[in-house]
């Protein structure tokens, strides 16, 4: 099967930006317009982050979601401040196809994951861990790497699948921004982890870097937001790669 | 022409936004389905799909839809699109045993496969015999999101390969479609199948 190749935006209403090590935010455009561009260059998903209305402790922007679900014909994940299951219905109502978790269940409640996949269906219901490494474990933060939870990624993606979660995107807190790699230690850990679909994200900066991730750890989907967004590469250079090198997970 | 669609609405799951969208990107006119008086609007029906199989009929006799709906679909040509495909049948087991609208002699269960459920990503469609549905995209991928599958065998348009386990991708009996994957999120080949749909 081909790994899904994804594009991620993380949104500071009203721009798409991007943050280096989740801090330093640079803009890069309207989430419409980049929305529109990745799907124009083959992109298989589309994933929106609100990265501040979880730290601003505010409602995420719906507007601004349905503008860049308009000629979205493609899945479009969303997340960012999500809390309740009456967020996550006004999201799949503002054209999201499946909505993205983070902060809320780690630091308060897990059990929403189970709740909202009762409702909506396990394949609707998405985790975001954002890891950082320490000497000889992994820890899941929150808020764009600024807080930290005290729990365990491996622990903590097994707990969410049991709880109901459809799919974890996995990000990286050292790696973030840098595009010099993947963690790919990590990524493989919590692939073989969890029996569900795992995107990885965080450090694409080439081509072996992609190939390199998809050989060794064996993801479901890559997230890509940098690469893309400075130009470094198209998805359509990435899929045409990995075409030409048959390079899938089997 | 024909080509007015309700969309079936089912409170609080479905992803109907994304639905109205591509129909309309097909050239369909769409309705929403609230009431069961909103039937009388429309030519054809669309049941979507995002949420679990015993919410969803759940959320149907909650909205008073799930009578009017069972006569409906004997009239109208019907598509239902993954859930709504899956609740065409007679028995889901998604949290619990429960009964669908029956009208199409299939199981839903959960599926078993040596690889990550579930199955996520645009895979190919195996088209097994001619169907005006698939007209033109006998050979596309379509974007698949599920993690139950329907076990039927008389019905069968397509089968689709995860893995080595190969399911059933899409149903048909007379005037009532049915698809696992989500035309409204395949890119062209999905807005061509509605296509399809709107032309019958």
């Amino acid at each position: 099967m081909k790994t899904r190749i994804i594009a991620k935006l993380d949104v500071k209403p009203p721009c798409v930006v991007k943050p280096v090590h989740f801090e330093g935010l640079r803009k890069v455009g309207l989430p419409s317009d980049l929305a529109k561009k990745y799907y124009e260059q083959g992109a298989d998903e589309v994933i929106y982050i609100d990265i501040v209305a979880s730290l601003y402790q505010r409602e995420i922007l719906y507007d601004c979601i349905e503008e860049t679900a308009n000629e979205l014909f493609i899945p479009f994940g969303v997340g960012g401040g999500v809390k309740t299951i009456e967020d996550f219905s006004k999201l799949f109502h503002a054209g999201a196809d499946k909505v993205i978790i983070n902060t809320y269940a780690v630091q308060e409640a897990p059990q929403i994951i189970k709740k909202a996949s009762q409702i909506f269906g396990r394949q609707a219901v998405v985790v975001n861990i954002e890891a950082k490494k320490w000497d000889n474990y992994w820890e899941c933060f929150t808020d764009c790497g600024r807080i930290q939870s005290g729990k365990d990624v491996l622990e903590w993606a097994k707990e969410v699948e049991e709880l109901g979660a459809g799919e974890i995107i996995l990000q990286s807190v050292d790696t973030d921004g840098r595009q010099r790699g993947f963690d790919i230690e990590l990524a493989k850990k919590v692939v073989q982890a969890v029996n569900i679909p795992v995107i990885i994200s965080s450090g694409a900066g080439s081509l072996s870097d992609i190939k390199k991730l998809i050989q060794e750890a064996k993801p479901s989907g890559i997230a890509l937001a940098s690469l893309l967004h400075y130009d470094t590469l198209s998805i359509s250079e990435i899929k045409e790669y990995l075409f030409e090198n048959a390079i899938e997970v089997d | 022409m024909n080509n007015i669609i309700g969309v079936i609405n089912y409170g609080v799951s479905g992803n109907i936004y994304s639905i109205k969208k591509a129909l309309e990107k097909a050239g369909g006119l769409v309705v929403i389905i609230n009431t069961p008086d909103d039937f009388s609007k429309v030519d054809k029906i669309i049941i979507p799909g995002v949420g679990s199989f015993n919410d969803a009929m759940l959320e149907l006799e909650n909205s008073q839809l799930l009578m009017s709906l069972k006569i409906e679909i004997k009239k109208k040509s019907t598509l239902g699109i993954c859930l709504g495909m899956q609740i065409l049948s007679t028995l889901g087991f998604e949290y619990g045993t429960t009964k669908g609208l029956g009208v199409i002699s299939a199981e839903v269960k959960e599926m078993v496969v040596d690889a990550k459920v579930p199955h996520m990503g645009f895979n190919k469609v195996e088209v097994l015999r001619n169907s005006a549905l698939f007209q033109g995209i006998e050979n596309e991928e379509f974007y698949f999101m599920h993690s139950y599958e329907v076990v039927n065998y008389t019905n069968i348009i397509s089968l689709t390969d995860y893995f080595g386990h190969k399911f059933v991708s899409s149903i048909q009996k007379d005037n009532l479609y049915g698809v696992q994957f989500h035309p409204e999120k395949s890119r062209d080949a999905g807005i061509n199948l509605l296509k399809n749909f709107l032309a019958l």
